[in-house]
């Protein structure tokens, strides 16, 4: 039952993301929707999926506040509830489906007996090569930002 | 026991939908957010499910570079932002064309 009170949950705070205009509002739906999505991975055997999550969408949050904060305008109006009440209702909707219908999965024939551990020790080398890649795009991100702000000073 | 690609599969649903039909580029970066969230959702827990470790292994990879990508993405928006003055994506659609037809005609 707790699973799909927050799977419920999750589907909302998605909704209302996107439907609320004031962007700190709607970030603020987003971090909800992260917590829904970590407190998802605990509760179904992904530990390690739900403690990176919650660190990395805590960081990401923290991003999208600070942008959200210096780009967005107050928007004139406020939203109706009568509208807020239609998007639970459709987020609902969106969730019925999943708690009546099943979709079955044939597992690969290959062993699945390997820890968490054990596998990102074998895939060492990838990780390095995609962390090296991630330090790469960062580094190249930075330049053309510090190039951009140096031509538009000029 | 209920059905996470479905679920998966809704959360992506929303993200295409604020993608295609919100203007500001914070709920367009939300919506790409969203949209990875609930890729990532299906293979972890489709992972989990089946008991195998390599699908969260390489998702712990995969969080990391879309939180870089993140945040180029959202320093890339306030220099936009900052140099044209408007987060409307349409309207720097415009200012852009009107510049590339001004270089044009020079």
């Amino acid at each position: 039952m707790i699973v799909e009170l927050i799977a419920v949950g999750l589907v909302f705070s998605a909704c209302l993301a996107i439907y609320l205009d004031e962007a700190v509002y709607s970030i603020a739906s987003l971090a909800c929707t992260i917590v829904f999505l970590t407190l998802l991975y605990a509760l179904n055997g992904a530990p390690y999926a739900a403690v990176f999550q919650l660190a990395l969408g805590a960081g990401t949050l923290a991003i999208f506040f600070l942008a959200g904060e210096m780009l967005s305008e107050k928007p004139n109006g406020k939203k109706p509830v009568k509208n807020i009440l239609f998007v639970s209702v459709l987020s609902l909707l969106l969730v019925l489906p999943s708690f009546f219908f099943s979709i079955t999965v044939t597992p690969a024939n290959f062993s699945s007996n390997i820890t968490f551990e054990s596998t990102l020790w074998n895939l060492r080398s990838i990780d390095v090569i995609l962390q090296g890649l991630v330090i790469l795009t960062l580094t190249l991100g930075i330049v053309i930002i510090l190039h951009e702000e140096e031509r538009g000073e000029k | 026991m209920m059905n996470f690609m479905i679920l998966s599969a809704a959360l992506l649903a929303i993200g295409i939908y604020g993608l295609l039909s919100k203007r500001h580029l914070v709920k367009i970066l939300i919506s790409i957010e969203l949209i990875a969230m609930g890729a990532s959702m299906n293979f972890i827990l489709l992972a989990s499910s089946l008991n195998m470790a390599l699908g969260e292994a390489l998702l712990v990879l995969v969080f990391s570079t879309d939180t870089c990508l993140t945040a180029i993405v959202l320093a890339l928006l306030v220099i936009a932002a900052r140099k044209y003055g408007t987060c409307d994506i349409r309207k720097l659609a415009e200012i852009a064309e009107s510049e590339q037809g001004e270089g044009e005609n020079e």
